[in-house]
């Protein structure tokens, strides 16, 4: 079974055998991104990989010829090596993809190594090698740098989108692709800087990091960074390449007055202006809400939305991560299930990476778990060596091989659970008391009290229930357990008796929580 | 004296594991279900397989969280010598964010014996942390990060807790952040971006059962046969607590106890008093003792100072509570002698005392803080015209007045007469 660094050892030799390959199909690729990446390339490959050194992996079976209009299939040659087979094998998720499944032997989650591939293959850091469903909007801001590069000209560009929507990704891809491209089509190469805004200590630090880029003179002058960008602008000079500028959390920004954001993006509108300028955000109106003016000048930026990840593009991206390794590691119905609780939650890819490597684990954890049982078992039984030959056969037919519905179930619940409810239930009798008596109290339309009021209801309760009370420095001793806890909130105050007490979870929670408690069911009758 | 240096030293041995909570979370060590384990799991997987993690320990305070987490990091640094190092922040101390990146710059200088200098800028601190991560990615060096009351941390802009979680997006940086908080909503606290960065790995540290906390006293109070206390008076011992255990009244008030919080924090503070309370004469502990330390833990101050009280003082308070109930606006010493006047003729009480008398009982109320004077600037009138108020309720009142050794019937009549 290829492991990863055999793998590694693959992609040098097949990048060796690329380079014999004539420039045209590198370049054709990269310049023609109207078509997704590299789509076309594996079939003008297929006898380049036949030679491979590497052969595919005896258990697979004879590849299928696969449609060529799979949006996901994508992928750069080197990574074709020890894929070969799957690769044509791979049908577009749109189709019933039970068959590829198949395809693939399943993995064995005892090995330390292959577990460790998975887990890299799922972990967020990890860059895909091709992005996948983004093709779109990827078109759109390469395209759009492209005409800036090539007829000198600055511009602006605003992209916003959810978290987790592969806008970071997107312009990671998008700057390797501009520089190759502005390499081959012989043009000034622009330069390139990325700029976090959660880095700057000062909003207006983001024009210094600009001048460091261009820096032309070496003299010192008195004027702010802002002004010496605007006179830059201002003159024209030949000498000067285009600067892409990706700014990233745009809206850390956002000062009182705007100055700085405006500032920012009128220095596109210069007429020696040389920087194309791209925000990312995760509002949606900001260019409308924050940039009014720009509107007038004439350089609203363009917006370009990355939309929420739906169902099903969650679903390709997630396949193919796993598409690269050589055994399925998830059952079908298990990825369907987390992509469609995950698009129908938020859309973020993240988290579905997330609840994928959990559910590894909810596997590992079952596979700790069953061997220990067995090794209790193997203890107890005390068999001759007969038996115990066949037993440690009979422990590894148990089939654990895939990472089924329910390990995903588990880990999706363990992940948009909150922890209310199981923290109530493990409340101390009294706190869950004092709980019941607040949500009494906010019956009506009233929602706060003090807890001189709040006390009395307690005691009432109590009282009726033939409990005896606790003292008022427990009871405020306990309220402000409860308020650490962020259950109960307190507000402030010089006497005790005067605080103000709101609830801070949701009064069905409560009632969910203690409804098998029938001293409580009666108590919120 | 040898005779009396077993007890002792079985006293001191008890009381040095309630302060050990190393000997206190052993027990969960063994089940694979624990806490202990599945975040030793998490961290020491991480490790080794050098992928970037993030978990958030909650609980209430009290349960053990921290106390955990170093043991599982004591294991860990044991296990894996040079392949971690660990930065503690506070919500407490570091809230603000340049004061929280200096920190960590500062304790990663340490760990690699680096200068620091105090006057690095923001600038200069972050992107010395960059680079240490991005260094130590290289040499397979994981750092965890321990931030204590996360929750105090996503407050403001939450700038640390983002360029942490966005520097472990990065895969060059091998780094564990842990959170411990204990608000149950502290990942809801994040902004949507720096949630969205958060694996959201949560261990729930929940205060243990009953029968957990009973088993958690067994393993603290069972003295060990084969060590160098005598083995009789060990399994006598022994046999004591057992005893104890099974008795009906400590189970009532090990109740009754723990239905008021029942953190482990909490248990073990009234363990220690208890052990404390132990006779040292007979070298055994008692149902008493644990009695003993529940009303020494379940105090009421008022309660105390009321029984310290003379009559007048609680008739004072008597007729206070009566001025309350009749809804009298002003209550000060004349209306209250007023009262007092009403009482004594309309129920011939002997305890008449003259207006000087009564002034000084009322002095000594207010400086017992049993009352107080309810206007705070402005002392120009005398103390006779101040308006005051009770700073008892009229339950602790009443409860005060039945411990009373020898309470007077006619304030038990005057107070109920009210209900």
């Amino acid at each position: 079974m290829p492991t990863i660094a055999k793998r590694k050892v693959a992609k040098e030799a097949l990048s060796e055998t690329t380079a014999i390959l004539p420039e045209k199909t590198a370049s054709d690729v990269r310049s023609d991104p109207n078509s997704t990446p590299c789509k076309r390339k594996l079939r003008s490959d297929g006898p380049l990989i036949m030679d491979s050194p590497f052969s595919s992996p005896t258990k697979w079976k004879s590849p299928r010829q696969c449609s060529s209009e799979s949006p996901n299939r994508a992928v750069t040659a080197k990574e074709t090596v020890a894929n070969e087979g799957e690769i044509k094998s791979h049908k577009s998720p749109f189709k019933s993809t039970q068959d590829s499944f198949a395809d693939k032997p399943k993995w064995n989650p005892k090995d330390g190594e292959q577990v460790r591939t998975v887990k890299e293959a799922l972990h967020v850091s990890t860059a895909p090698s091709t992005i996948v469903c983004r093709e779109d909007e990827q078109n759109m801001v390469f395209e759009f740098c492209k005409s800036c590069v090539e007829h000198n000209k600055a511009g602006s560009m605003y992209i916003c989108g959810c978290p987790g929507t592969g806008k970071s990704l997107s312009m990671e891809k998008v700057k390797k692709l501009l520089v190759d491209w502005a390499k081959q089509a012989g043009l000034l190469q622009p330069d390139v800087l990325s700029v976090n805004c959660t880095s700057l200590a000062n909003t207006s630090d983001i024009f210094s990091k600009m001048l460091g880029l261009n820096q032309t003179q070496g003299k010192k002058t008195s004027a702010s960074p802002l002004q010496q960008l605007q006179s830059l602008y201002s003159q024209k000079s030949s000498s000067l390449n285009m600067i892409l500028m990706v700014v990233d959390e745009l809206d850390y920004l956002i000062t009182k007055d705007r100055a700085v954001l405006h500032d920012l993006f009128t220095l596109t509108t210069f007429p020696f202006s040389r920087c194309i300028l791209i925000g990312i955000s995760n509002a949606i109106d900001l260019a409308d809400r924050f940039l009014p003016r720009l509107k007038s000048l004439n350089c609203k930026p363009i917006i370009v939305t990355f939309r929420a990840y739906s169902k099903d593009q969650i679903l390709s991206i997630l396949k193919e991560r796993l598409r690269e390794l050589p055994y399925t590691v998830f059952q079908h119905q298990a990825l369907e299930l987390c992509a469609r609780k995950v698009a129908a939650a938020s859309g973020d890819m993240r988290k579905a990476l997330c609840i994928c490597r959990s559910a590894i684990e909810m596997l590992e954890a079952e596979i700790r778990e069953s061997i220990g049982l067995s090794e209790i078992s193997l203890e107890e039984k005390a068999s001759p060596r007969q038996n115990l030959a066949s037993d440690p056969d009979h422990v590894k037919q148990e089939e654990f091989d895939t990472v089924r519905i329910d390990h995903v179930a588990l880990a999706l619940s363990k992940t948009y659970r909150s922890p209310v409810v199981d923290t109530i239930q493990s409340l101390p009798h009294h706190q869950q008391i004092i709980l019941c008596s607040s949500m009494k109290q906010f019956r009506g339309a009233k929602k706060d009290t003090i807890l001189g009021e709040l006390y009395r209801s307690y005691t009432g309760i109590c009282k009726s229930s033939m409990i005896p009370p606790a003292g008022i420095l427990e009871f405020s001793n306990m309220c402000r357990v409860l308020n650490d806890q962020g259950l109960i909130k307190l507000g402030p105050s010089r006497e005790d008796k005067l605080k103000r007490v709101t609830l801070n979870i949701d009064e069905t929670d409560i009632t969910f929580a203690l409804q098998g408690i029938r001293f409580f069911r009666n108590c919120l009758q | 004296m040898g005779r009396e240096s077993h007890k002792m030293k079985a006293l001191s041995l008890l009381r040095s594991r309630i302060c050990d909570p190393k000997f206190i979370f052993k027990p969960l060590h063994d089940s694979p279900d624990s806490n202990y384990s599945k975040l030793k799991f998490m961290m020491s997987s991480s490790i080794t397989e050098a992928c970037n993690n993030s978990i958030l320990l909650l609980g209430p305070r009290g349960s053990g969280k921290s106390a955990v987490l170093e043991l599982v990091v004591g294991d860990l640094l044991v296990e894996y010598p040079d392949m971690i190092s660990v930065i503690k922040l506070s919500g407490l101390l570091h809230s603000d964010d340049n004061c929280a990146l200096k920190e960590v710059a500062r304790q990663l200088c340490l760990e690699h014996q680096l200068q620091f200098s105090k006057a690095a800028s923001f600038d200069d601190n972050s992107q010395f942390m960059v680079a240490m991560l991005k260094e130590c990615g290289l040499a397979h060096k994981t750092i965890v990060f321990i931030l204590d009351e996360f929750d105090l941390f996503a407050q403001g802009k939450q700038r640390l807790l983002y360029s942490l979680l966005d520097a472990m997006q990065s895969i060059t940086s091998q780094a564990v952040v842990i959170g411990i908080s204990c608000r149950m909503d502290a990942d809801q606290l994040l902004e949507k971006r720096v949630r969205s960065r958060f694996s959201h790995r949560k261990l729930l540290f929940l205060p243990p059962s009953m029968e957990d906390s009973k088993s958690i006293l067994e393993h603290v109070m069972s003295l060990p046969v084969d060590s160098s206390l005598p083995h009789d008076y060990a399994v006598e011992f022994n046999r004591k607590v057992q005893d104890i255990l099974a008795d009906r009244r400590f189970k009532e008030t090990f109740n009754k106890y723990l239905n008021f919080d029942s953190s482990v924090k909490h248990l073990l503070r009234f363990l220690f008093c208890a052990v404390s309370c132990m006779d040292l004469q007979t070298g055994f502990l008692t149902c008493e003792n644990f009695e003993t330390a529940f009303s020494s833990i379940m105090r009421q101050p008022k309660l105390e100072c009321l029984k310290n009280c003379s009559i007048l003082e609680l008739y004072i308070l008597v007729c206070m509570k009566r001025l309350e109930v009749k809804e009298q606006t002003l209550c000060n010493f004349n209306s209250i002698m007023k009262e007092y006047k009403n009482v004594h003729d309309s129920f011939r009480t002997s305890d008449y005392y003259a207006r000087n008398v009564c002034l000084k009982a009322f002095e000594h109320l207010i400086n017992r803080e049993l009352i107080c004077f309810t206007d705070n600037r402005g002392h120009s009138s005398s103390v006779e015209f101040r308006p005051a108020k009770l700073l008892i309720s009229s339950s602790e009142l009443h409860q005060g007045l039945k411990a009373y050794h020898s309470c007077p019937a006619i304030l038990h009549k005057l107070m109920d007469r009210e209900g």
